[in-house]
């Protein structure tokens, strides 16, 4: 544990040191607050069926910078690594591969976490100002967060298989997309052969299409089976990710 | 004992880095391990290291196994690895604050720690600096401090001088000496006479196979080319040659003219054997003029030569 925690310091200094992740904060700070702004506009001018919360935090061009976060975050954390070498330092002191490979996923997870809490900040204050006037819709509110974190820890897990695959950031944040890109793609694929032969396709719909968990989730409607896929497959990932630096280490 | 090496074996994609080798280190020692490039010296530290798992044999740190009892092993272990690698971005006293703590060094003595390791290599000047802007003479020493900030019982150092100027070889030499009385050192390097100052022991690996494990006086005493004599006599060859054929431990002779009827021979003979006074005397009773009689131990590197590039 005491390991972990100081490789995990270490992950978080590099993280908070480094100008491209406050460049990163700031813009997503802008987009946030944007998108908030933009719809609280827009539900004054007129009703909507979808809520506040809906509306920030999934605005018509959420998907354009959603996928490109990951990459940007986990780009650095193996390719650098291998790069420099200092994979050789690191396992020959005494510290376990899955360890380092937890370290850095999880200052990535507390970076990405840390991205969207300006947004609570700007709901905090909408109903302090508001004095209870408006009403925030919890439930949504936290559906939104939790799916946002599933998702979250699922695509970063991917993130840190690219990463760890080249000893090169661009090729892991091209690769990192790539596959998050991939992984959504199939899952618009099969809404769209849902379309075609509804009943026999919605089982695994709901299982895999992360645009379809977006939508439930941020109505407030929590359900557990999309949240279990993203954290077992988030899991399979890491298993994975640790395989291939074991074998690039080794390559026999 | 410190490093105990049992018929160790890696192979990559059927090329045979390290082929069976075996040797022990006692601990207080200091070995210097040679080879040309691609000998396997890098590889076999790196199984040492827990970095890279043996194809087959075994290894042992301080009665640790390497690989099925890898953590135990590496706490004993202080490893610069070749090139040095580090963190570009971190600054050299947090760098090794961060390696002290995940090294196992209690949180209270880090700081004591940090400082004395920044003392020893001489890091005091650069302690706030980036890493990545150091020279490579300021990276290679904090690759040092950092394989000896925990006190490691072991140090493996992988040509801990490589591409450092005269005086800093100097300085890393003479600190290698002042860590031996603490620490078992294992270290590789190219440079000869750097083994031949500061190491009792001499293990020469080619090709994956040891070829020599002895102290350095030893391997050259043991040398084939071991002692050449040279002598220059105001004698021509043929009544030189004729002479010398005659004492038994001269192998081989070789002479060129160098001028005013001087002659310049050059004499293999026998391991061991001093044939000095011998020609002094032959020269005196033949009333030769002499002007020049002296014998050449082999160094390390005809050690080096001879058993790395005869086929
Ligand atoms: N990861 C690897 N994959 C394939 N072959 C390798 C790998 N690492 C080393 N080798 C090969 O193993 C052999 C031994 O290499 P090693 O680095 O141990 O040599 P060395 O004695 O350290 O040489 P140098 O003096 O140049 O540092 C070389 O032929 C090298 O090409
Ligand atoms: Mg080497």
């Amino acid at each position: 544990m005491r390991t972990f925690l100081i490789l995990l310091g270490k992950e978080l200094r590099a993280f908070f040191l480094s100008p491209v992740a406050w460049v990163v904060l700031a813009l997503f700070m802008v987009i946030t607050g944007q998108s908030f702004s933009l719809s609280i506009g827009l539900l004054r001018e007129k009703p909507s069926d979808f809520s506040i919360v809906r509306w920030t935090f999934f605005p018509q061009w959420f998907w354009y910078y959603y996928f490109f976060l990951f990459p940007l975050i986990t780009m650095r954390l193996f390719a650098e690594e291998q790069r420099q070498g200092t994979l050789e330092s690191l396992l020959t002191a005494p510290v376990r591969a899955w360890q380092v490979l937890m370290a850095k996923y999880t200052s990535a997870v507390i970076f990405y976490s840390v991205l969207w809490l300006p947004a609570l900040l700007y709901f905090g204050l909408l109903h302090w100002i508001m004095r209870g006037e408006v009403e925030i819709p919890l439930g949504a509110l936290g559906g939104s967060y939790l799916i946002l974190f599933a998702t979250g820890l699922f695509h970063l897990a991917l993130g840190c298989l690219a990463s760890a695959l080249t000893r090169n950031q661009i090729i892991a944040a091209i690769l990192g997309y790539a596959l998050i890109l991939l992984h959504f793609l199939a899952g618009t694929f099969l809404m769209y052969l849902s379309q075609e032969n509804p009943d026999r396709m919605r089982p695994v719909l709901d299982q895999a299409v992360t645009m379809r968990h977006m939508d439930y989730f941020t109505l407030g409607l929590i359900d557990s089976r999309p949240l279990t896929y993203y954290v077992s497959g988030a899991i399979l990932i890491l298993v994975l990710t640790h395989q291939v630096l074991e074998y690039r280490r080794w390559k026999a | 004992m410190m490093i105990d090496v049992q018929n160790l074996t890696k192979r990559f994609a059927g090329r045979t880095a390290v082929d069976g080798i075996s040797f022990q280190v006692q601990p207080g020692e200091i070995v210097g391990f040679l080879g040309p490039n691609g000998a396997g010296k890098s590889t076999t530290m790196r199984m040492l290291t827990g970095y890279l798992p043996p194809t087959s044999g075994a290894a042992c740190i301080g009665g640790h196994d390497v690989f099925h009892d890898s953590l135990k092993a590496r706490r004993e272990i202080g490893f610069m690895p070749e090139n040095v690698p580090l963190y570009e971005d971190m600054r050299v006293a947090e760098y090794l604050t961060f390696r002290a703590a995940l090294k196992g060094v209690k949180i209270r003595e880090v700081r004591s720690s940090v400082e004395r390791a920044m003392e020893y290599c001489g890091l005091g000047e650069v302690r706030k600096k980036m890493i990545g802007t150091l020279s490579k003479g300021f990276r290679q020493r904090v690759g040092l401090a950092d394989a000896l900030v925990h006190r490691p019982r072991l140090l493996i150092l992988d040509e801990p001088t490589n591409g450092l100027d005269p005086n800093q070889i100097r300085q890393v030499r003479s600190l290698i000496a002042q860590l031996a009385g603490e620490h078992t050192i294992l270290l590789s390097t190219h440079i000869l006479s750097e083994v031949e100052m500061s190491c009792r022991r001499v293990i020469i690996i080619n090709k994956g196979t040891i070829r020599a494990d002895d102290t350095p006086e030893a391997l050259a005493e043991n040398l084939q080319s071991s002692g050449t004599v040279t002598v220059e006599l105001q004698a021509g060859p043929e009544e030189v040659s004729e002479q010398i054929q005659g004492m038994g431990a001269v192998r081989r002779l070789a002479s060129s003219d160098v001028g005013e009827g001087w002659h310049r021979y050059e004499l293999r003979v026998e391991p061991g054997e001093e044939i000095r006074v011998e020609l002094a005397e032959l020269a005196a009773a033949r009333h030769w003029r002499l002007r020049e009689l002296t014998l050449h131990r082999a160094t390390l590197e005809d050690v080096f030569v001879e058993l790395t590039q005869r086929e």
